[in-house]
């Protein structure tokens, strides 16, 4: 995709979320007696933003600096796109496995994901990297820091040895 | 000068002083690994200082501001990456003094510049800070409101992408802002019906997505490349410079810091533009101008100096206004409120303890940071072996325990995971991200004042151009917009 389609379609994709977002915001009092509404600001803003999302797509102009190492020949690489694609897997996997998983379980998965398939590394250095890692926020996080985790079986077995 | 003294009093405790030198510690480690920049950091780290007390959270949070400063010196003058973008004009003259065999000497006066503009800064906002806030106490609804918009006119001013997309994340910021309850009478706004949008997007997520899962997303689809490091001196004498270095110093870290501080105090302002704008006064001052890209000490020495400066001057409207001059300071206001302190004029007799805590913590980790920084440089460059494949996971498993710390609410993970796509998507195609998260969080705080503003004046718009000072600010925004349409744009300098 070239620079210039991207954005416009990253802008489409503001302005269907500005579109939405105004029809939601015209549904609220944009006055009431005591002054400016709960509506107002809302509508305000979302008109202001399908405005704009209107003229950058007719005029896209000059976007910020490329990101480094972001080249079109890096980003169009196949291998590039598969490790990519398992990135995003990985990224459903985080999702899933905080709600039901637990956050040892979650790490685990999502570092063998990534490192075995994304990065070909061996079997074995994606399990005990992914292993540690699980270890390393249990007893740093989860433990001596009393940050809350997302919990599972494991999460509760270990808090019931610890604390 | 008592307030200095008890907040020197705060921060000397043993817990703060760890705060501090965690937070200084991992702004160097982060100023160096190119990607990660005080932004991700600040929003991964945020939920953790959730069970800490205010002024530790926040010398830890800023520790890792200034301290990202310090550590992005040391890629740009090693290996010409700058590791964050305020370091980006010392790539041209401080890469070349290395090549030259200067690296000791290019960093010795990076280091010494640094500490000093920091210092300088930080005792401006000692003295600078109470007047000010005496003078904010002044402001009413309109005056804040037109103060607002004139520093989001400042920050898409000075945005490196074209005014129309500048405002274009501006307004969507300030619209992310609106969404969950009416800060005035909670009715629900925008959140079509789904539960985990009725508190609104938390900061968290959104900064986290914006940030720390877009920055893995780029990560992924870079190409590890080769990276040359020149080596550093191994003995602490060869970061001295020469007499002559020295001497061409001098002036160049003097107006380095009084211009980077003074750039610091604007909204939009900050580290980045004031190094820009020092590299090309020296330029300009310089009797040799052909001497600059080519390891000229005045292109290394005024840059350096100035973004440490700019970093100490953006405290002043963050902690005497609650106005943040650029994301990172915005991201502070966040975690600021999240701990129920609100920055602004009364932060000096309401909290007094956590003003001059920060403060005082700041001269203290410059001592820290130059202490660190220069017997450490040949460990911290170490740090850039770390292979993707051991960095992507990591900081993903952060970003999940900095999500879900944060509410105890597993949706929070899918809406930093859909914000991270977002993120990726903008800042792929040349989207300035910061601004986002500036306008959300100045978004409630903007809306506040102009509803409140209306709603004294009967709805007459003209409130806002009562008194001279809203209409001041209110000429200010719009010159910044009408400029903003001029081609050449004050950030693209050098």
């Amino acid at each position: 995709m070239t620079r210039l389609g991207g954005t416009r379609l990253v802008t489409l994709g503001l302005l269907l979320a500005a579109g939405v977002g105004l029809w939601q915001a015209l549904r609220l009092d944009s006055w009431g007696f005591d002054g400016p509404g709960p509506g107002f600001f809302p509508q305000l803003m979302a008109g202001l933003c399908v405005a704009l999302a209107i003229v950058v797509l007719v005029a896209p102009g000059r976007g910020g600096e490329t990101e480094a190492g972001d080249t079109e020949e890096a980003a169009s690489a196949p291998e590039t796109n598969r490790s990519f694609a398992i990135y995003v897997v990985a990224l459903g996997v985080l999702a899933v496995g905080a709600t039901y998983a637990g956050f040892a379980v979650t790490v685990i998965a999502v570092t063998v994901l990534i490192m075995r398939f994304a990065e070909r590394r061996s079997w074995l250095a994606s399990l005990v990297y992914g292993v540690a890692c699980a270890v390393a926020g249990l007893v740093c996080f989860g433990w001596l820091l009393r940050v809350d985790l997302p919990e599972g079986a494991i999460e509760r077995q270990f808090y019931m040895l610890v604390r | 000068m008592e307030g200095l003294l008890g907040g020197f009093a705060t921060t000397l405790s043993l817990d703060n002083l760890f705060y501090c030198f965690v937070g200084v510690l991992l702004g160097t480690v982060v100023g160096i690994l190119p990607g990660l920049g005080p932004l991700t950091t600040i929003a991964i780290l945020l939920p953790i200082t959730f069970k800490m007390d205010v002024t530790s959270a926040i010398i830890m949070l800023s520790g890792i501001y200034y301290g990202v400063a310090y550590g992005g010196t040391v890629t740009s003058v090693l290996m010409r990456i700058p590791g964050e973008a305020s370091s980006v004009v010392t790539c041209l003259d401080g890469y070349e003094m290395a090549r030259k065999g200067r690296a000791g000497a290019a960093l010795g006066i990076a280091g010494i510049g640094s500490f000093f503009a920091g210092t300088v800064g930080v005792i401006g906002i000692s003295f600078l800070s109470p007047p000010l806030a005496e003078l904010v106490l002044k402001f009413g609804p309109a005056e804040y409101a037109m103060l607002m918009l004139a520093g989001l006119s400042m920050v898409t001013y000075m945005s490196n992408g074209s005014l129309p997309r500048a405002l274009l994340m501006a307004a969507f910021g300030l619209l992310l802002g609106t969404i969950g309850a009416d800060p005035l009478n909670m009715t629900p706004r925008l959140t079509f019906g789904i539960m985990a949008l009725g508190d609104g997007v938390n900061l968290v997520p959104l900064a986290i997505g914006l940030f720390g899962i877009s920055e893995v997303l780029f990560m992924a689809r870079q190409k590890a490349e080769d990276m040359k490091v020149l080596p550093p001196p191994s003995r602490l004498l060869g970061f001295l410079p020469s007499r002559e270095e020295a001497r061409r110093s001098v002036g160049p870290i003097w107006r380095g810091t009084v211009m980077g501080f003074l750039v610091g105090l604007l909204p939009g302002g900050g580290a980045v533009l004031a190094s820009f704008l020092s590299y090309g006064m020296e330029r300009k001052l310089s009797k040799h101008p052909e001497e600059f890209g080519k390891g000229a000490v005045e292109g290394l020495a005024g840059p350096e100096s100035a973004n440490n400066a700019g970093t100490a001057g953006a405290f002043v409207p963050l902690l005497c206004m609650g106005i943040p001059a650029n994301a990172v300071t915005a991201l502070l206001l966040g975690a600021f409120i999240i701990h129920g302190v609100t920055p602004g004029p009364m932060i000096l007799e309401r909290q007094p303890e956590v003003f001059w805590g920060v403060v005082a913590s700041m001269y203290i980790g410059n001592v820290m940071l130059l202490i660190l920084n220069l017997p450490m440089i040949g460990l911290f460059v170490r740090i850039l072996d770390i292979p993707r494949a051991y960095l992507t996971p990591m900081i993903l498993a952060v970003c999940l325990i900095g999500v879900y710390s944060s509410n105890g609410n597993p949706a929070d993970m899918v809406i930093a995971i859909v914000f991270g796509f977002v993120g990726y998507a903008l800042r792929r195609f040349g989207f300035d991200l910061g601004i986002v998260i500036l306008a959300y969080v100045l978004g409630p705080i903007f809306e506040r004042s102009v509803r409140q503003a209306l709603a004294i004046s009967d709805g007459d718009p003209t409130i806002f151009f009562h008194s001279t000072l809203s209409t001041s600010f209110a000429i200010v925004a719009a010159l910044l917009l009408i400029a903003g349409l001029w081609p050449k744009r004050l950030g693209s300098q050098p």
